[in-house]
């Protein structure tokens, strides 16, 4: 049974013309054949700036299937991921993508895909075009590579496949640490290795040389946009928070995967310029904040629109994340549009979950002690260990370096049934009350 | 079975039972070093050549308590089991940790470890795990020199050429020897149950290679062929980094089957490789990883050229197996992926399966029992009709 919860939310209005982009990207995405462009699926790192530049159409695996839970239209793919046998612990971005892959495989062949009922949602799943070849660059997860080996496999073995290898930052020297150290060096220039080849394959894959002069131009605007969004982050650590992590995760399309462009800096633009007014008049991204608190977990696409009201409904602010503040270019310093692979390389390697425990532990301290929260809500992400991985001991860091308490809650990133709402509004309840008591002991 | 073999097995069943008990026992009769070792790609032989002893970390028998809360109840059974082992402090035996495999739950358990026992060294070094790019060979020999390097450096003095060939040796000589048990088994000698056949393979991934394998040889001299008898003969397959507990082999075969192979990784995968012996020592351990892959392909590694299923279709062809068991451990992501390849092709071969899930927190027994019965059943049924 789930709570009933008004809506205290106060979202950017400017996101509301940012879903018309993704909305036409996908379109995009979706009459790409009757266009005659090739297709390129690809997992893991945003490496569509490289695809924009070779003349291709980019799906983004996880994006699909983040996009397909965000409107609920995720079970056809995922009945379908199930008949083909797998198991539902299984990483749910995955499954829902590979229940994807065996639809539009089913549909190639012309084959009745056994699931019964949602025509239309199935069809949308189905609507995919089938990729021309594939690219993986995975980082931080394990489950990223394998999975893109078993579409391959889906597929018959028959289209091909590119890896980019991603080591992981697991900080074993005394110099290793965020941006720095020997290990952070050599890994950087083992990735941007990788990256001339990806480039030589994208040749070999399209008949064309590569367009570099169009490279460079996408990370022009890929700087500026990330710079704009940094920016405009960063004036959310006022208090009350002028826009939230709600309103990140409805940019994170934008930065992650959309075309470069002039349209993508103008978008950051417009979202720094209405933080910036609403700084100015005095207005919050959720009426009456009264807490402050960080998201440390992957999304939860099923639950997005609720959770932001639930938050909001106990006069929650939720400032920033794990998700949206460490990841999606958010170095834009590291970006040489004149020379732009190694900074790419870098950003490559900068996934939230490709560090060692220490490391996440540093910044997620960091951004705690920075933007002034009360608490952590940690989404223990059922099928995603990746991003669970470290929790519990931030958890315990938070609290021993930083006195901030934490809160766990279950679900998942694209399957609606592991949220508990149960646990997550007792959970909240009581933190908000220890915040409480705390504050007014302060007072006393 | 004779009191000879009894006897034999004896002191490896009880490392295999309490092989921490064997680590203190090695490290207070020689001085040396323990290095705990994970699953499933570290060249332990680097190790043994720096004169430690290299110790493939076991899940413990006793159920998780303190260290529960350190890891998501949704990880694999080791991966939690070795968290709680690191808050017990149980871990405390070894001296140093290394690991080369990119797990991803796995590097959450090995990241508790790191933030329990700050103080002891701890490597971490990605072996490139798609093997089939250009760059591969390089990048692993890179790696195992790294590892080379680091294991040096722990262990306070350089590995010789020479070490490094003898330790090889030593390790491929004891791998030889459980491989012509399993080659044994698959051509149709029931001397040694599944369990028993787990015993011999842990406690190599535990003892001193040499005292193991001068403990191989008296199990070895004292066995005798026993022919199989008409129980259903089985394959099992899967169960990555740990063994499967003793009690869920045994139950499978009081139910009235016989296990004539496996591709467990405490059974036919660890022992599948040697290094070779004819080129430089560095070369061969970065073989020795890319060929492993080839010889029984796993699903934690990408590569395109071997197939499991196929491996696992031949296998089944050649031991004679009327059905398998695809033992996963549950929440174990490599292998929940890779499923339905093998369930396809099990099934268009006509090759009656079963999937059990298993868990570090015991064995539901009767309904272990249920199912092998029920598969049982229609591997006979099977029989009847085609016959
Ligand atoms: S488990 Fe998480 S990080 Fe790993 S592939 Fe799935 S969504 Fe990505
Ligand atoms: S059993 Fe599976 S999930 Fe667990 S550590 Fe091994 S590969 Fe990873």
């Amino acid at each position: 049974m789930s709570t009933a919860v008004t809506d205290k939310t106060n979202r950017l209005s400017v996101t509301a013309a940012g879903g018309k982009m993704i909305a036409d990207y996908w379109d995009g995405v979706f009459n790409a054949r009757e266009r005659g462009d090739q297709v390129v699926w690809y997992n893991g790192q945003a490496l569509n700036p490289i695809f924009q530049a070779a003349g291709l159409v980019w799906c983004h695996g996880e994006a699909f299937s983040a996009r397909l839970a965000a409107q609920h239209l995720e079970k056809p793919a995922q009945l379908a991921g199930e008949e083909y046998g797998y198991v539902g612990e299984l990483c749910s971005y995955a499954r829902t993508h590979l229940g994807c892959a065996v639809l539009t495989q089913q549909n190639r062949q012309g084959e009745s895909t056994g699931v019964v009922g949602m025509p239309d949602q199935q069809e949308l799943a189905s609507k995919l075009p089938a990729p021309d070849f594939f690219v993986n660059a995975y980082s931080g997860c394990s489950t990223g590579q394998q999975w893109d080996d078993i579409s391959f496999r889906v597929f018959g073995k028959e289209v091909p496949i590119f890896n980019v290898s991603l080591p992981f930052l697991w900080g074993n020297k005394p110099d290793s640490g965020y941006l720095v150290g020997e290990e952070w060096e050599q890994t950087s220039e083992h990735v941007a290795d990788q990256l001339h080849k990806l480039i030589a394959f994208l040749e070999s894959m399209t008949g064309r040389p590569f367009d570099w002069d169009a490279l460079r131009q996408n990370m022009a605007y890929i700087k500026r946009a990330s710079e704009l969004r940094r920016e405009a982050m960063a004036l959310c650590k006022l208090a009350p928070t002028p826009a939230t992590f709600w309103d990140w995760i409805a940019s994170i399309a934008h930065i992650n995967f959309l075309p470069a462009s002039q349209d993508l800096v103008d978008y950051f633009a417009a979202v720094k310029a209405e933080i910036e007014q609403r700084v100015a008049a005095g207005i919050s991204g959720v009426h009456n904040e009264r807490y402050r608190v960080y998201f440390d977990g992957i999304m939860n696409w099923n639950k997005l629109g609720w959770l932001a009201r639930k938050f909001a409904d106990h006069d929650v602010a939720v400032i920033a994340g794990r998700y949206t503040h460490h990841a999606f270019w958010q170095e834009p310093h590291l970006i040489d549009p004149e020379n732009p692979i190694k900074g790419m390389a870098q950003h490559y390697l900068l996934c939230p979950t490709n560090h060692g425990t220490k490391t996440i532990q540093d910044l997620v301290l960091r951004d705690c002690a920075e933007y002034g929260v009360d608490g952590v809500v940690f989404h223990s992400t059922r099928t995603c260990r990746a991003f669970t991985n470290p929790q519990r001991l931030i958890a315990k860091a938070a609290q021993r370096d930083l006195g901030i308490p934490s809160i766990f809650f279950q679900g998942d990133v694209a399957d609606a049934s592991f949220y508990k709402d149960d646990i997550l509004e007792s959970q909240l309840v009581a933190m908000l009350e220890g915040i409480d008591v705390r504050r007014s002991q302060a007072a006393g | 079975m004779s009191e000879a073999l009894a006897s034999a097995l004896a002191p490896l069943a009880e490392v295999a039972e309490d092989p921490d008990a064997y680590v203190v026992r090695w490290k207070q009769r020689t001085g040396g070093k323990a290095v705990g070792v994970f699953p499933m790609n570290f060249p332990v032989e680097i190790a043994h050549a720096a004169g430690a002893l290299p110790v493939l970390i076991q899940e413990s028998r006793e159920p998780d308590s303190i260290g529960r809360n350190l890891l998501a109840e949704f990880y694999c059974g080791y991966t939690r089991n070795i968290a709680d082992s690191a808050a017990k402090g149980k871990l405390d035996i070894y001296d140093g940790f290394f690991n080369a495999d990119h797990c991803i739950q796995l590097l959450g358990a090995v990241d508790v470890i790191r933030s329990e026992s700050p103080e002891k060294p701890m490597f971490y070094g990605h072996l490139p795990t798609s093997l089939t790019d250009e760059e591969t060979p390089a990048e692993a020999r890179k790696m195992m020199q790294a590892f080379l390097d680091e294991i040096a450096e722990f262990a306070g003095g350089p590995i010789t050429p020479e070490a490094l060939a003898a330790s090889i040796a030593l390790f491929n000589e004891n791998r030889r020897l459980l491989r012509e048990l399993f080659a044994a088994r698959r051509a149709g000698d029931a001397c040694f149950t599944s369990e028993q056949m787990q015993i011999l393979v842990k406690s190599s991934m535990v003892m001193d290679k040499a005292e193991h394998t001068a403990a191989l040889r008296e199990v070895i001299a004292a066995a005798a062929v026993a022919p199989r008898d008409d129980r259903v003969r089985l394959h099992l397959s899967g169960h990555f980094c740990h063994a499967p507990k003793p009690e869920l082999l045994g139950a499978i075969e009081e139910c009235g089957a016989i296990v004539v192979d496996d591709d467990l990784y405490t059974g036919s995968r660890y022992i599948s490789t040697d290094v070779a012996t004819d080129c430089d020592p560095v070369t061969a351990i970065s073989q020795w990883y890319l060929q492993r892959d080839a010889a029984v392909p796993c699903p934690t590694r990408v590569q395109h050229e071997s197939d499991w299923e196929d491996h696992l279709v031949r296998s089944v062809r050649a031991s004679g197996a009327q059905g398998v068991i695809v033992l996963m451990v549950k929440f174990c992501e490599p292998h929940m992926l890779y499923y339905p390849e093998l369930r396809k092709t099990l099934e268009a071969h006509g090759i009656p399966h079963l999937l059990m899930e298993t868990e570090h927190e015991g064995v539901p027994l009767e309904a272990v029992r249920t199912r092998v019965e029920a598969l049982l059943e229609r591997i006979r049924r099977a029989e009847l009709v085609s016959s």
